[in-house]
């Protein structure tokens, strides 16, 4: 029997596949599982393992956003650890002018938004905060090695407060939902022995 | 808050709106800043060399009296706020501030060392590359513009005084104009832009607020009072109306069901049947 999960985070699916249950509905292995376990005791194993990663991944759009602030803070500072935009210049060749930079921008923090907004809607999983702080670092070094980065850390700085919020909000109440979900099979595990009909 | 319904779908929305609306207004100001500052500096290029052009004569003669007074002319006219002539050397010849005549400047400062970067100074630079913009002595903002005295065959043939014809910079003029006009244009500039974001803002988030409150929120609140009554036993006195089509269907029930129960209720053989009246 194995624990599946459809992409949304609804009620888990149990298959029967003749094995014992290892994974949680992530498909990681559970740690600690005895095969001699009963079955309830396993169900209740794998949902509070999965109800402690979600309690790790809510917190994840927040650990970005300080990462971030790092980076911005860094930005600010006009990167003291780099070496000076001549010299990245001399070898790699002159950046984009600045207004091609904040047209990308622009378009970036469009595209970013209606993407999380979409995933939001549908309820999907998705852990992409960390990628989003890599783009607006690579935003922020386009605009020190065009040195233009003093008339344009603000909007880069916006765009990241912005779109880290809304990602850090997706996050945080997929969690929420997921998490109240799996109390709730708990709860009713606990009571009768079985995991919950399926809802739709 | 983020409980409520209203604090779902108003939250996610009035962080987008109000992130995307301020990043295009900061992209736009940093834009119109960067156009006014090039107009800026293309204006003061103009300047100086319309300056060199007039004083050309004056120094193929080397007429000393009539640079000076053509130049402290200049330097008199509002907004200018220095005006210097260096020799090859970097020695100040003439200024509209006497007490910087013969003073020497230094190669590696803030405008000088555009060209002398290098152990051979560049000739030619770019009009934003000759600019600089610095804080002058009486705290007033300044934007500044080399402009260089190229050396001419009228000027290396002339009997009076000789340049050998392989010096190709003569000397530099220096110009600085009051930037306190182009501060005060972007602030006007930032200000209205203030205003018509926020001005956005409210009418975007207040507009779906406000729709959300009146076609959603406020028909769930009145829908929950009738489940409540519902619940409680109460049977609701009227039929619930001015619902949106998908919530009506929703009161239509809840009102059925509690006529179901208040008919059961009235009929004891209904309820030991457990069945209810067709007629509802």
């Amino acid at each position: 029997m194995q624990l599946e999960n459809d992409s949304r985070g609804s009620a888990p699916v149990w298959r029967t596949s003749g094995h014992a249950m290892t994974q949680t509905i992530d498909h990681r292995p559970v740690p600690g599982l005895a095969p001699q376990q009963s079955q309830p005791e396993l169900l209740e194993k794998q949902l509070r393992t999965d109800i402690k990663r979600l309690n790790r991944l809510s917190n994840r759009g927040l650990w970005a956003f300080s990462l971030f602030i790092l980076v911005s803070l860094t930005a600010w500072r006009d990167f003291p650890m780099l070496p000076l935009p001549d010299t990245v210049v001399a070898v790699l060749g002159p950046p984009p002018p600045p207004y091609v930079i904040s047209i990308v921008l622009l378009f970036y923090t469009f595209s970013a938004i209606i993407l999380s907004l979409s995933r939001m809607t549908a309820g999907l999983e998705h852990k992409s905060s960390f990628c989003h702080v890599g783009y607006l670092t690579c935003f922020f070094l386009f605009y020190h090695f065009a040195k233009a980065l003093d008339d344009n850390f603000w909007p880069v700085f916006g765009a990241g407060v912005t779109i880290l919020a809304v990602e850090s909000y997706r996050i945080w109440s997929f969690c929420r939902d997921a998490l109240s979900r799996r109390h709730e099979q708990l709860e009713f595990l606990q009571r009768t022995g079985r995991m919950p009909p399926e809802e739709d | 808050m983020f409980n409520s319904l209203a604090g779902r779908a108003l939250v996610p929305v009035g962080i987008a709106v109000t992130g995307f609306v301020v990043v295009c207004f900061l992209l736009l100001y940093s834009v119109i800043k960067n156009v006014v500052n090039r107009d800026t500096v293309g204006h003061a290029t103009n300047l100086a060399d319309t300056i060199l052009r007039s004083t050309r004569y004056a120094m193929l003669k080397s007429d000393r009296e009539t640079l000076t007074t053509i130049i402290q002319n200049i330097g008199q006219q509002h907004g200018v706020e220095h005006i210097r002539v260096f020799n090859k050397e970097g020695i100040v010849q003439i200024s509209t501030k006497t007490e910087e005549l013969g003073r020497q400047v230094d190669k590696k400062a803030e405008g000088c060392i555009g060209c002398h970067a290098g152990a051979i100074p560049s000739s030619t630079l770019g009009s934003m590359e000759r600019a600089r913009t610095f804080t002058n002595g009486e705290g007033r903002e300044v934007l500044a513009v080399m402009a260089p005295i190229y050396n001419g065959p009228e000027c290396f043939n002339a009997p009076c005084h000789f340049h050998p014809p392989s010096q190709k910079v003569l000397g530099t003029l220096d110009i600085g104009l009051s930037r306190q006009m182009l501060l005060k244009s972007l602030a006007a500039i930032r200000n209205q832009m203030i205003v018509f974001t926020v001005m956005i803002l409210v009418l975007t988030v207040g507009g779906v607020t406000a729709l959300l409150r009146r076609s959603v929120f406020l028909p769930l609140l009145k829908l929950r009072r009738v489940a409540e009554q519902v619940e409680a036993g109460e049977h609701p006195e009227a039929h619930p109306s001015h619902f949106p089509r998908e919530l009506d269907r929703i009161a239509q029930s809840l009102y059925n069901l509690s006529q179901k129960n208040h008919n059961a209720g009235e009929d004891p053989a209904a309820i030991e049947k457990g069945t209810v009246p067709k007629d509802l």
